[in-house]
């Protein structure tokens, strides 16, 4: 059982992540009293600047924009660094790790690892004699680590500070259905329904075990409550359709828009527009 | 005073097999307080809900002011948005019906739907948010909720649309003592206001201090008996029969002992 109680543990830990969200966009930082539009629009310009850079000294700069923003947040910095750094050693570094040998990337080799007696030719490869890591390779892994930092603190930083009802209005500036948006929002509240129903049946079924339970016997009991929660999931989509129409829903979904927009949010905009700007010509 | 609802003869079968409702007519009437009472699975969510046009009899017919309500006449968008201004519903499970990102948009849902301007249905969702007590949950997403927080939002939800009748399911299930109490005095202050309130219920202690019209429905799905709160709650056979009192063991100070009896109006030994 050892396999479910880990996958239950994981369901309550997405739980515990959305309500530390809730709780952090709640704070009352820089980022999280500015409006939820501007946020949406900083991050997806800043994610396009960190795509286009092509030098180091920049995606450095931004970096270190990041965290000062993410400072003046008053987010935990070691919990969400934690998080960003992981992830960019995953998706950055491991994967471009093989990038920084001359094998694929051609330059001086700076650390030779393996000598061979000749050079090999294999379909359309060539093995040289000397397989290292050039300065050229170590530049491209760091670069791709740093973008990736870079866009994964980017949105850590957006999705911290703003309430996630807020993030979905905000798509609305970039013209998505209303309809679309309560997918989503039923959807992202629908995972916490059901990682409830999962964590008390897996309880209910543990204050009833006395003895160990076979591999075959916990498979088969996962494979069924998958069906009662298809069933469920099912049964509760027409109910929550039943409840739209009660309250008046006929073909098309409108959901409340934005209030205006207020001084600090006009200029904390112009000034990440600007920084954006200054970060796109260095 | 002129009826608001009326039930002609509905029959409803789930799957066209499983009956659930079994020729039941019975009238409410503007500004009542009502109550369909009956044991489980005796079919008080689905009248309620065929009241609410979410399904449609099998046979007979139901009016809202005189105006058929069925899957036809709903097609008329004129007719429907009269009907869903009309007649709001209170579902049992608070978490099928908060589906909105968060408290303030699921106060809004319903006056944006039928097309009231935004200032008012604004003005609308404050005021219900002061008269619910909710002004601090007002950013909160329903899963960031208790069971009685929710329960009070599914309520805001549905009084911000300003229905004349609001139908209630299962209201006081499974909430605290305090929200109970809290919710009989808001049904009290809704009925003061002209409401008509429309409850379906197994709970004779809501009933009573209601002090509602009742319609009992048998475990045969068929309407058993109409009539004041204090006439049904006196009839010990009837409510026997429908399976709402029954023989069990209770306390009389230190000593306990077993016999059929009820908790409102009557307790013969």
């Amino acid at each position: 059982m050892s396999f479910i109680e880990s996958g239950i543990e994981h369901l309550g830990k997405v739980i515990k992540t959305g309500y530390v969200q809730w709780e952090s966009a709640s704070e009352n930082g820089f980022f999280q009293r500015l409006d939820a539009r501007i946020k949406v629009l900083f991050l997806i310009f800043f994610i396009v600047i960190v795509s286009l850079k092509r030098e180091l000294l920049p995606e450095i700069a931004i970096a270190f924009f990041v965290f000062g923003l993410t400072f003046a947040s008053r987010l935990n910095i070691l919990n969400f660094y934690g998080r960003v750094l992981f992830l960019g050693f995953v998706f950055g570094f491991l994967i471009a790790l093989p990038s920084a040998f001359n094998v694929i990337t051609k330059g001086d080799i700076i650390l030779p690892l393996i000598h061979f007696s000749k050079p090999y030719d294999l379909w359309i490869y060539h093995i040289p004699a000397t397989i290292g890591i050039t300065g050229e390779g170590i530049s491209v892994v760091a670069m791709l680590t740093l973008r990736v930092i870079n866009s994964v603190s980017l949105s850590f930083l957006v999705l911290y500070t703003t309430p996630f009802a807020d993030i979905i209005r905000a798509l609305k500036v970039l013209k998505v259905p209303d309809a679309v948006l309560m997918i989503i929002t039923l959807t992202y509240k629908y995972i916490f329904i059901f990682a409830k129903t999962i964590e008390d049946m897996y309880l209910a079924k543990k204050s009833r075990t006395a003895s160990g339970v076979s591999s075959k016997d916990a498979r088969r009991w996962v494979a069924g409550r998958i069906a009662f929660m298809f069933k469920k999931s099912r049964q509760r989509c027409e109910d929550v359709f039943n409840a739209m129409i009660a309250r008046g829903f006929s073909d098309t979904v409108m959901l409340y828009g934005f209030k205006k927009m207020n001084k600090l949010d006009a200029a904390a905009g112009f000034a990440l527009f600007s920084a954006g700007i200054i970060f796109l010509w260095i | 005073m002129e009826n608001i609802i009326r039930v002609e003869n509905v029959s409803y079968k789930y799957y066209g097999k499983i009956p659930a409702i079994e020729d039941v007519s019975l009238s409410i009437k503007e500004g009542e307080r009502f109550a369909v009472i009956g044991a489980n699975g005796s079919g008080k969510s689905t009248l309620l809900q065929i009241m609410n046009g979410l399904i449609y009899p099998s046979s007979g017919r139901v009016f809202f002011r005189d105006k058929e309500v069925s899957e036809k006449t709903l097609k008329d968008k004129g007719l429907l948005k009269f009907f869903r201004g009309g007649v709001g519903y209170v579902f049992q499970d608070s978490d099928v019906q908060l589906f909105c990102p968060n408290v303030l948009d699921e106060l809004l849902y319903g006056p944006l739907q039928l097309g009231i301007s935004e200032g008012e249905a604004l003005d609308r969702a404050h005021e219900v948010m002061q008269m619910l007590n909710i002004e601090n949950l007002r950013d909160r997403p329903s899963y960031m909720l208790s069971g009685g927080e929710k329960k009070r939002v599914a309520i805001g939800s549905v009084l911000t649309i300003n229905p004349e009748v609001m139908l209630f399911d299962e209201p006081t299930n499974g909430l605290d003592p305090r929200t109970q109490c809290f919710l009989v005095e808001l049904l009290f202050a809704l009925g003061e206001a002209g409401k008509t309130i429309v409850i379906a219920t197994h709970d004779l202690s809501l009933v009573d201090e209601l002090h509602c019209s009742v319609a009992v429905l048998s475990e045969e799905h068929r309407l058993e008996k109409t009539g004041s709160a204090e006439d049904i709650l006196k009839d010990e056979e009837l409510l026997l029969k429908v399976n709402l009192v029954h023989e069990h063991m209770h306390c009389h100070g230190p000593s306990a002992h077993r016999h059929i009896h009820s908790h409102y109006l009557f307790h013969k030994h």
